[in-house]
């Protein structure tokens, strides 16, 4: 037999969510989808669990060591819970909307489990709220994706974003226009990845000069800009970076106060993305809001018939911890024998209700008991502190 | 992490502070007086810049309070990083301090007949589990690691287990305990670590201290 107190426990990285940050996650994801809404996004919803061939398929084997898997009793094959929404969205839009016009915006809203936690997220299950624009290839679509993530997390009340952009390209262009191939040099990668310029020239090869100056380059939108301009870069990196300032100059145009910066190696969580991406951050939050950018939809299904994408996802628990406390809602306690039609008329002036079920000598201490921040006397709410 | 909050740095307690604080005197960072008394209690030090705080902890607790923010710059030697692997640390910058290795050692008379190709499992006692069974699982040999946090060289004369993995420097720890170093893992020096968070929120203020810490390292290479 199990003691009560165990039986509380929970796996490691799942936990129960109480009153009132529940409702206030529900209210935060529902203003984030109301953003979207309004800038045409139409909810979709994928299931939790899909067979796993096609879940992980192509550029879905990114998220394969992250990724549940239990046999499905019915047909006998392996199903796998998702660990992203991502690519469920782009496979709806590649196979049932791939009719429907271009480009295709779709938004969701989803809880996903993981195998493992991450040093900063020890939650291995989570929310994500997020949208993909697909079937276009616009810069305006890399800058609608931006734009629309800080519009959104500005109405939920998130102060100091921070928005970092990358171009995972640019660094493996740099090394295959020296003859050598950065997916098949894992060190190299690491070095990079870890920003260990001493490594970089070491493990560079011809392409060091350039991807040193590449890692110095780091830092405010304007700044990175100017210094890769400077930088002889071989044509298909020099593109990559002209698409970044392209990006750059239609965020600035419609956003001129938001803080942008670019980190022109950074590779770290864009598992399946190929081109301009972004990582959200904010003052006091320790890790990324959320993170998005472009990828090929649908690859995994026709090869080489994948549409452009891009889009973005944000990470509730994450989001959460960067909002101030919610306002607490204001509760009235409603004394035993309260007629309804009284309560109805409270609850449509935007109170809480809180019916007594048995009459008690003390309503106001009731009522404190029940965590009301008021009570009905007579005809009025009165405080009860 | 508001933008006019102190940056903090986080530096290891131990053998390689004595290098450090020299090379920070270089790029212009001078503790309070506090930092020296070999007494003192005090955990956290202000500097001669208001805007900069230094934290002494373990060296294996540099990396983890950069990795979570708590600290935005930090002092430790990639031996620490190889065993976190924190994705959220940046290295940026070999600091050339603090040089040791990181070796596989054995007692001196199990070498004659041991043939480490024919492996399949080996037990070892280390500060660095994680990082032995990495290296290990690589070249297809399953290690069985048994933490330790010190004097990790007493274990195979006591019969703990036979191997042990281990930072070498002089090599004179592990002869004087009758062991001896078979393989190296990886050099180590000391890095200078940074919060990925906080090189991109806070750019304009951590940056510059990546700058003078990088060319103090160069000036102290060069002397």
């Amino acid at each position: 037999m199990t003691e009560p107190a165990q039986r509380a426990l929970l796996p490691a990285g799942l936990r129960d969510i109480l009153p009132p940050e529940a409702e206030f996650e529900a209210a935060v994801v529902e203003r984030l989808m109301a953003t979207f809404g309004a800038q045409g996004y139409e909810r979709v919803k994928p299931p939790l669990v899909e067979f796993e061939d096609s879940l992980l398929a192509g550029s879905g084997a990114a998220m394969g060591p992250h990724t549940f898997r239990l046999m499905d009793p019915v047909s006998q094959r392996m199903m796998a819970v998702r660990a992203d929404m991502t690519l469920q969205i782009a496979r709806i839009a590649t196979s049932r909307l791939r009719n429907a016009p271009r480009p295709l915006r779709l938004s969701y809203a989803g809880q996903v489990l993981r195998v493992k936690g991450d040093d900063l997220r020890p939650e291995r299950q989570f929310g994500q709220v997020g949208v993909e624009l697909i079937g276009t290839a616009a810069a305006a679509a890399d800058a609608e994706a931006v734009l629309l993530a800080a519009a959104a997390l500005a109405a939920v009340g998130v102060s100091g974003l921070s928005i970092d952009l990358s171009s995972p390209r640019l660094a493996p262009a740099v090394v295959a226009a020296h003859g050598a191939s950065l997916g098949e040099n894992k060190p190299l990668r690491d070095a990079l990845d870890r920003k260990d310029a001493a490594e970089v020239s070491v493990l560079g090869g011809p392409a060091a000069a350039m991807l040193a100056a590449l890692l110095r380059a780091a830092g405010p939108a304007a700044s990175t800009l100017a210094a890769l301009a400077k930088l002889a870069l071989p044509p298909e990196a020099a593109a990559e970076a002209r698409r970044v300032g392209e990006v750059v100059a239609l965020i600035r145009g419609a956003a001129p106060e938001l803080r942008l910066t670019i980190d022109p190696v950074e590779n770290r969580n864009f598992e399946y993305h190929t081109g301009l991406c972004f990582t959200l951050f904010a003052d006091r939050v320790r890790g990324m809001l959320g993170r998005g950018g472009r990828y090929v939809a649908g690859e995994s299904h026709s090869p080489g018939r994948g549409e452009p994408a891009t889009g973005f996802t944000l990470f509730t628990d994450s989001l959460l911890r960067a909002l101030p406390a919610p306002a607490q809602r204001r509760r009235l306690y409603l004394p035993s024998g309260t007629p309804a039609a009284t309560a109805a008329k409270w609850r449509g002036e935007g109170w809480a209700t809180v019916a007594g079920l048995d009459p008690v000598a003390d309503a106001r201490a009731e009522a404190r008991r029940l965590a009301c921040s008021h009570v009905l006397t007579g005809d009025r709410p009165q405080a009860v502190e | 992490m508001a933008a006019n909050e102190k940056l903090v740095l986080a530096l290891p307690q131990g053998r390689i502070l004595a290098e450090v604080v020299p090379l920070l005197a270089r790029a212009g960072i001078v503790p309070e007086p506090e930092f020296d008394a070999p007494a003192t209690r005090q955990l956290r030090f202000a500097t001669n810049h208001a805007g900069l705080d230094i934290i002494r902890t373990r060296s294996f607790d540099v990396a983890t309070f950069v990795a979570f923010g708590a600290a935005q710059l930090g002092i430790a030697g990639n031996d620490v990083l190889m065993e976190f692997n924190f994705t959220e640390l940046y290295a940026p910058l070999d600091l050339g301090i603090g040089r040791c290795r990181i070796s596989v050692a054995e007692p001196a008379d199990l070498i004659a007949h041991d043939d480490p190709v024919r492996w399949s499992h080996v037990r070892i006692a280390t500060k660095y589990p994680k990082l032995t069974r990495r290296y290990f699982a690589a070249r297809g040999v399953q290690a069985e690691c048994v933490k330790l946090n010190g004097a990790v060289e007493l274990a195979p004369a006591l019969g703990l287990c036979r191997r042990i993995v281990d930072l070498v420097s002089t090599g004179a720890t592990l002869r004087a305990n009758g062991l001896v170093e078979i393989e190296r893992i990886a050099e180590v020096t000391s890095r200078l670590i940074v919060n990925r968070a906080a090189l991109k929120v806070r750019h304009e203020q951590v940056s510059p201290w990546i700058e003078r810490i990088a060319a103090a390292a160069r000036a102290a290479r060069a002397a």
